[in-house]
């Protein structure tokens, strides 16, 4: 599975695969009078979401977006959630941004995946200034759920709502003014577990590696880095020797385990291992990540510390989205692995 | 998809009543069925082509233009569901009354009743409409529940009255009661207004486009205070976004595409009801 034969700039590309598994995924847009604010409620919104396996959801900030990328003409920033299930989807999302976006200062909220007209009308259009760049799938795409839908009921009937464009919007009375919220958000088919491994001399190497290639990929629309700093140092396997447990270390990358684990892909030259795990909108953006994250490593070269770049798979056991480093690399390059 | 010119053949003596006449049901006709198609006038049924001379075309989406003094033909575009009505010359009353989607474009002007319980879809008034604009129909609740009606000029009385959802604009002055007993939606008044505006506003937004030209509030209205800037923002935008693409290079276009820029001085009621609703004076 990882045999050694690409090497680019002196750091070796496993022949392997990442194995990513369909989700369901929105994308939220978040506003405030200052950039700060929408950075506070986006960063709280997506707290706790590194993982479906006990946060609920996996969510990231996607990016900042600027005043002319919003409805409102305010900062803001746009947020990715992802869950197993649409219901699942819902009620985290209802209660992020209920908890965390309504509660900070001045913000307003909207969906960035337009779940199409909320009442027929002549407004069968996204609303003016609706943002242009976020590369959403058209208009109507996806199931509906509720954003404000829910929420206008904190309001205690001084609510009221207004349909801009097709689009309904709640009002609610808060103590710095209005709570807006648009009434629903739409959700579409995602793609989660996108993954790269990076196989370093030393902490300061993986570190270094790990903060390259997700600043890289921070660029990427479409996706996100749900782990702190976008990097988990725990990657896991499928299943325990503990019934209870549906996941553990993946021992075959802990390099404490090197001679003691029946199996490791590890050798003694590897001293810290990290990953970098990527849930995106469709499996092109996913990919399109994980190609831009090798390169930022690559092209440190390795002196920086970075040996291997691997991927975590369960032999295709785990979902149906494969993606084979080599081919992700070619992809761009015109060469062959 | 084949559109429909259908040219007055001479003034008509009594009222006549166009209901069933629509852009999709001609489409799906030749035109010599289309012809036959009989319609109410006065108390007996004509064939089409006894009041209108009918040629046939070929555009996109159904269409049907209408040519010739039209002051007597009520029910133009009565539950139009999609496809393009245009009428050069005046029209009668209910224009464009339960439709639900479509366009219809008159260049002239329109009877009372015009847009009563429209649904979904445009209606576009180039010169003066009559009363009850957007309102109900008798024994109806709820009038206007979806789309945009666009008035050039002059509206006349109750304008708005009982509207539920959409958007009316009107760039001329409106009669007395206009936007009463509105429940939802928007009025958006470029001139002035006769008497008692809001009478009876329960939720539902007015914007004064000339504020000089507002009344002073009624005595049930009160000052709107707090920041309502980020809904104002989407509210705006979307207007001005009206503006450019229904009203280029009309004076009111010009007051809906500076509204972004400008801030409005906000009136919540009418308390004697809900008061939940707002008058914004943009400033």
């Amino acid at each position: 599975m990882s045999g050694n034969d690409l090497i680019l700039n002196g750091i070796s590309v496993d022949n392997t695969f990442a194995e990513a598994f369909p989700m369901k995924a929105t994308r939220i847009v978040v506003t405030a009078h200052r950039v700060e604010w929408a950075r506070h409620a986006g960063v709280t919104a997506t707290g706790f979401a590194t993982s479906v396996i006990a946060c609920g959801c996996e969510a990231g900030i996607e990016r900042e977006l600027g005043p002319d990328e919003t409805p409102d003409g305010r900062p803001g920033v746009s947020l990715l959630l992802f869950a197993m299930s649409g219901k699942e989807l819902a009620k985290q999302l209802e209660r992020r941004v209920g908890q965390c976006v309504l509660t900070c200062p001045t913000t307003a909220v909207y969906a960035g995946i337009d779940p199409g007209p909320s009442v027929s009308g002549y407004g069968d259009r996204p609303p003016e200034g609706a943002p242009p760049g976020l590369g959403r799938p058209g208009a109507g795409q996806g199931e509906a759920i509720g954003l404000g839908k829910n929420l206008r009921f904190f309001g205690d009937g001084w609510q009221t709502s207004k349909v801009i464009g097709g689009r309904r919007y709640w009002r609610v009375p808060v103590m710095d003014g209005e709570f807006i919220a648009q009434e629903t958000t739409a959700v579409v088919k995602g793609v989660g577990g996108g993954n790269l491994l990076l196989l370093a001399r030393d902490t300061d190497a993986a570190l270094d590696a790990a903060e390259a290639a997700v600043a890289a990929m921070r660029r990427v629309p479409d996706v996100v880095m749900p782990f702190p700093g976008g990097v988990v140092r725990s990657g896991s396997k499928v299943g325990s020797k503990y019934p209870a447990l549906m996941a553990s270390t993946n021992d075959a990358f802990c390099p404490t385990l090197v001679g003691l684990a029946k199996q490791s892909e590890l050798d003694e030259r590897i001293g810290c291992v990290m990953e970098i795990v990527i849930d995106g909108l469709t499996g092109a953006a996913v990919g399109e990540a994980m190609r831009v994250g090798m390169h930022a490593v690559i092209d440190r070269g390795a002196d920086s510390g970075l040996l291997r770049i691997s991927a975590g798979n369960y032999g295709g056991k785990l979902g149906p989205f494969h993606f084979p480093l080599r081919r992700l690399l070619s992809a761009a390059e015109g060469a062959s692995a | 998809m084949n559109g429909h010119r259908l040219t007055l053949r001479q003034r008509l003596p009594l009222r006549l009543d166009l209901r069933g006449v629509l852009p999709g049901a001609l489409a799906a006709l030749d035109l010599a069925a289309a012809e036959r198609l009989p319609v109410a006038h006065g108390r007996e049924w004509l064939p089409l082509a006894e009041c209108f001379t009918l040629e046939s075309f070929e555009v996109e989406q159904p269409t049907l233009h209408f040519i010739g003094d039209l002051a007597r033909v009520d029910h133009l575009g009565w539950g139009l569901d999609g496809g393009e009505i245009l009428v050069d010359g005046p029209v009668g009353d209910h224009l464009g009354s339960t439709m639900r989607a479509g366009t219809i474009r008159v260049r002239g002007s329109a009877g009372d009743l015009a847009g009563v319980e429209m649904a979904g879809g445009e209606l576009h008034i180039e010169g003066d409409a009559g009363h009850f604009v957007a309102s109900t129909l008798p024994g109806s609740m709820d009038g206007m529940r979806g789309g945009l009606i666009c008035i050039h000029g002059r509206a006349g009385d109750r304008l708005g009255d009982r509207m539920r959802r959409g958007s009316v604009i009107v760039g001329g002055d409106v009669g007395d009661f206009a936007a009463s007993r509105l429940v939802a939606g928007s009025v958006l008044l470029g001139g002035r207004a006769g008497a008692h505006p809001g009478y009876g506003q329960r939720r539902g937004s007015v914007v004064w486009l000339q504020p000089d030209a507002a009344p002073e509030p009624p005595a049930t209205f009160v000052p709107g205070l707090g920041n309502t800037a980020v809904f104002w923002q989407l509210f705006a935008r979307d207007l001005a976004g009206i503006g450019e693409r229904h009203l280029a290079g009309q004076p009111l276009a010009d007051l809906l595409t500076a509204l972004p820029a400008r801030r409005p001085q906000r009136w919540r009621g009418d308390l004697a009801v809900d008061g939940h609703g707002e008058w914004l004076l943009p400033r």
